[in-house]
């Protein structure tokens, strides 16, 4: 009965995980359509709202091209490696107050264990296509995943010092319910370089040098077709949620907001993720692309000195206030 | 002159990136500015005077039939060659247009067949939708041609007397020009108000002032 009620969870959050991916690209086309003083999609249903249904049955009966070169195992399991992991890491996220799947001891650890192991899936996809740009692309993604992991994870120790914890749960009730008392205020720096390092984690805009489209046709996935380049997507899609809601929880005080909403706790985390994807959006629409040597040069010598300054400043904190 | 590349910051500035926030502000701004986008199937472009569309054969009211006399100057100055006219002369030595054929995907849309035309008989209309599968299709003959004026006049409301200003050929005076095309037009059409090199500016002002005022009339 435990095991069946769980399933039924899981599948719900699918569900809905799902239909928000699907209408983050139509809003990510309206919305970047509009800054460009153009319209997005408007042909499919009223105002193109059907759009993303039609790209999905589009890109489910689509011929599934392998190349003949390719290392077909390694071909196959790529996208399955990237979307597994990514949603691997929904199961610990707090929507609100006991609404975690898996509400584990160790969930910030696992998410970035998860994030990790996506890059594989994104790696193996470049080397497995056998084509210079696929490898291009896997190649730079490894080298953006190991230069802004560490940032990532040095700007959020500031929060697992404050709250104590890596249950992300209990890092969301130590913020308490007042909207002044959010790790924002305190972790301004932390703030600032994990937001950095979350676009650069989700490949996105201006970070997205491992699918530049402009140099290296589409990355990683130039060979994919059909339903294996949409598990990509949905892959890349899911990790900005899983990040979005990684901010939201240990900065924005995740489901507490100024007001409770009776019957649906999880509103205000909802609203902040929903924030958190239009900052992705907008940024995309208005930033143009890092050069490698730029990226690696903010990695390394701006966000890690940054993040570790920051710790420096919670640790003196910490002892000067007890 | 230096060209100055990277504009200098203060502290504060490089802190707050200023150029990123003034980019994502006028990206939000933007964002709820009317679009420019023209949903075209459901919005037709506006049409402005000069444009060379689809080829017609205008359709004389008392005849019922093209007012082409067969003189064959549209022909003879059509620079691609894609107008074929056959006609016979009866014994009075009245001439019969048998066949006029345009073929339109030879031809270059210069307008010169309409500049040249001494009744007016041949035109081009604001049609521009009419790309077809068939190549046969669009190559019009005279019925066809007619057709197409019977269908443009339906759809826009226009008689025969549909003249387009940027047909007639610029600095010509009007009372050389057909009866057809001695039309009133806009000011930078007369002589006057052209656009034309000094010299020819020149001998305008010097012997054809004339000219100019008659071209208004």
């Amino acid at each position: 009965m435990q095991i069946l009620i769980i399933i039924l969870q899981i599948a719900v959050l699918l569900a809905v995980v799902l239909l928000h991916v699907a209408y983050t690209t139509y809003f990510e086309r309206k919305i970047i359509g509009h800054m460009q003083v153009r319209m997005g999609p408007m042909r499919v249903g009223w105002h193109g709202l059907l759009q993303p249904i039609a790209d999905g049955i589009k890109s489910f009966f689509k011929e599934d091209i392998i190349p003949e070169q390719a290392d077909k195992p390694l071909f196959l399991a790529a996208p399955v490696i990237c979307l597994v992991a990514m949603l691997a890491s929904l199961a610990v996220l707090p929507f609100a107050e006991g609404w975690a799947l898996a509400d584990i001891n160790i969930g910030l650890l696992f998410i970035f264990a998860m994030s990790s192991l996506a890059s594989y899936g994104i790696i193996l996809a470049g080397w497995a296509s056998n084509s210079k740009y696929t490898f291009l692309g896997g190649l730079r993604s490894m080298a953006q995943v190991i230069s802004y992991e560490i940032p990532m994870g040095l700007s959020l120790v500031g929060v697992m010092m404050l709250s104590g914890s890596l249950n992300l749960t209990e890092i969301v009730t130590a913020q308490g319910t007042s909207i002044f008392s959010i790790y924002l205020f305190p972790q301004i720096i932390g703030f600032f370089v994990f937001f950095i390092a979350m676009l650069a984690e989700t490949n996105r805009v201006p970070f997205d040098l491992p699918e530049a489209e402009t140099e290296l046709v589409s990355g990683y996935i130039t060979e994919y077709s059909g339903m294996r380049y949409a598990m990509f997507f949905m892959a890349e899609y899911i990790g900005m949620m899983v990040m979005a809601s990684i901010g939201t929880v240990c900065f924005l005080g995740g489901w507490n907001g100024p007001f409770a909403i009776p019957f649906f706790p999880p509103f205000w985390f909802i609203l902040k993720v929903y924030g958190f994807l239009f900052l992705f959006i907008w940024i995309r629409a208005t930033l143009p692309r890092y050069r490698y040597d730029q990226l690696m040069a903010l990695g390394w010598k701006l966000l890690i000195p940054l993040a570790l300054l920051n710790i420096f400043l919670t640790g003196l904190f910490k002892i000067l206030v007890h | 002159m230096k060209v100055q590349y990277k504009p200098k910051r203060n502290l504060l500035e490089t802190i707050f990136q200023v150029e990123i926030l003034q980019g994502m502000a006028l990206t939000l701004r933007k964002m709820f500015s009317p679009p420019v986008t023209r949903q075209y199937p459901d919005e037709k472009p506006p049409m402005y005077p000069g444009f060379r569309g689809q080829h017609a054969l205008v359709r004389d009211p008392v005849t019922n039939d093209s007012k082409c006399i067969g003189c064959m100057r549209c022909a003879t100055v059509c620079p691609s060659r894609c107008i074929q006219i056959r006609y016979h002369d009866d014994e009075r030595g009245k001439r019969f247009v048998d066949q006029y054929a345009i073929d339109v995907l030879r031809c270059v849309f210069c307008g010169y067949c309409v500049e040249v035309c001494p009744v007016g008989a041949v035109t081009m209309t604001e049609v521009f939708e009419y790309a077809n599968y068939d190549r046969a299709a669009i190559h019009y003959d005279k019925g066809a041609l007619l057709e197409n004026w019977d269908n443009f006049i339906a759809q826009t409301g226009y008689d025969e007397t549909y003249v387009n200003p940027f047909w007639r050929p610029r600095g010509i005076p009007a009372s050389l020009l057909p009866a057809s095309q001695r039309m009133n037009v806009p000011d930078d059409w007369t002589i006057k108000g052209q656009f034309v090199g000094t010299k020819v500016r020149q001998t305008q002002e010097s012997d054809g002032s004339t000219h100019a005022e008659e071209s208004n009339v």
